[in-house]
């Protein structure tokens, strides 16, 4: 009984063995070479953990938290009112979004850009993120001063499509 | 370290049916294992990091069993990460055309959509829209709930899972139509 375990143990074992090359990685984009198994040093060293940081923390943590409450009402109201919407919530909407925005592309980034894997290129794709989230924070500067507003335009694209029905 | 090799090498010689009994076996594979012990301690760790090389991977996602949980947990990301996409593509190109003076309003980009997209298309991506907003937006309120530590059983989670998707059901379609 004991052995057949063992022996079939062994033999599962070696049919997963052939899939241990097997990785999934973003392609055209350079890897760090990776440990063994994705282990460092011998059975016994102890783990190091990294030195504790409130601003990649509890404070960021907070700070999502913060962004994702303030988007229920900044939400709601537009939907509720049918589009009109006052200049300042639009650009506390547009701003808070874009907060909201930022914060989850960086947890994908964290999550599927990962420095321990793909070295530079992680902090390029954040430099990238944050270049990205300029160049939208002037474009949301121009809606909110001289167009009228990010809602303006979602609703203007939304029912675009109705008018021209009934300009037929 | 190096008895978990002995064992793992000699185990399907010794360990196979036989008449021998199991403490006897045991017997030998313990006098096999002493015979290798004295190796050095660098001779040890390249052999830890070559078994360490032979190491199974963990499966991955296709083996676990299609539920509520992870599949609402999956759907929330692409959601969030689609609208942001949206969003970005939309407020990236006015501040691209604010910074080198292309000229592009509401109105300039509410022309181009009317002529240039097909129907098929502003349907599919109204659709899109719609419904992922409003399952973001629901289970948005359901991960606050959760923060605040609420509905954290497991009939919590599938209970607030159904009612995002039906909420998600009936708001997405009349945001559809609107």
């Amino acid at each position: 009984m004991f052995s057949k375990s063992l022996l079939r143990c062994s033999l599962n074992r070696a049919a997963f063995h052939s899939s241990s090359k097997r990785s999934l990685t973003i392609p055209f984009l350079s890897t760090l070479p990776q440990k063994p198994g994705g282990v460092t040093g011998t059975p016994n060293d102890a783990y190091v953990p990294p030195p504790p940081d409130k601003l990649h923390g509890s404070v960021h943590w907070d700070f999502e938290r913060v962004l994702a409450v303030a988007m229920v009402p900044l939400v709601t109201l537009p939907l509720a009112t049918g589009g009109s919407f006052m200049t300042v919530a639009d650009s506390l909407l547009a701003s808070v979004l874009l907060g909201h925005v930022y914060v989850g592309f960086q947890s994908c980034i964290i999550d599927y850009i990962p420095k321990r894997v793909y070295g530079k290129n992680f902090n390029y794709a954040m430099y990238l993120l944050t270049l990205g989230s300029l160049i939208s924070a002037i474009g949301i500067y121009k809606l909110e001063t001289e167009e009228n507003g990010l809602v303006g335009v979602v609703t203007n694209l939304w029912t675009s499509k109705k008018e021209e029905e009934k300009q037929k | 370290m190096i008895v978990t090799l002995g064992l793992n090498r000699s185990s399907r010689a010794f360990f196979g049916p036989s008449v021998i009994s199991r403490s006897c076996r045991l017997l030998i594979s313990k006098r096999l294992n002493s015979n290798v012990a004295k190796t050095t301690f660098k001779q040890e760790n390249q052999l830890l990091v070559a078994q360490r090389k032979h190491r199974p991977v963990s499966p991955h996602l296709t083996i676990y069993q299609p539920q509520i949980t992870w599949y609402l947990s999956s759907l929330h990301r692409i959601s969030g990460v689609v609208l942001g996409m949206g969003f970005f593509a939309v407020t990236m190109a006015f501040g691209v055309s604010t910074i080198f003076g292309l000229g592009l309003n509401t109105d300039n980009l509410k022309a181009f959509y009317k002529e240039k997209v097909p129907s098929w298309a502003d349907l599919t991506m109204k659709a899109g829209a719609a419904y992922l907003f409003v399952f973001h937006f629901g289970n948005g309120i359901r991960h606050l709930v959760w923060d605040m530590g609420k509905e954290l059983s497991i009939k919590g989670v599938n209970r607030t899972g159904i009612a995002v998707l039906i909420v998600a059901a009936i708001g997405g379609t009349s945001l559809l139509f609107k």
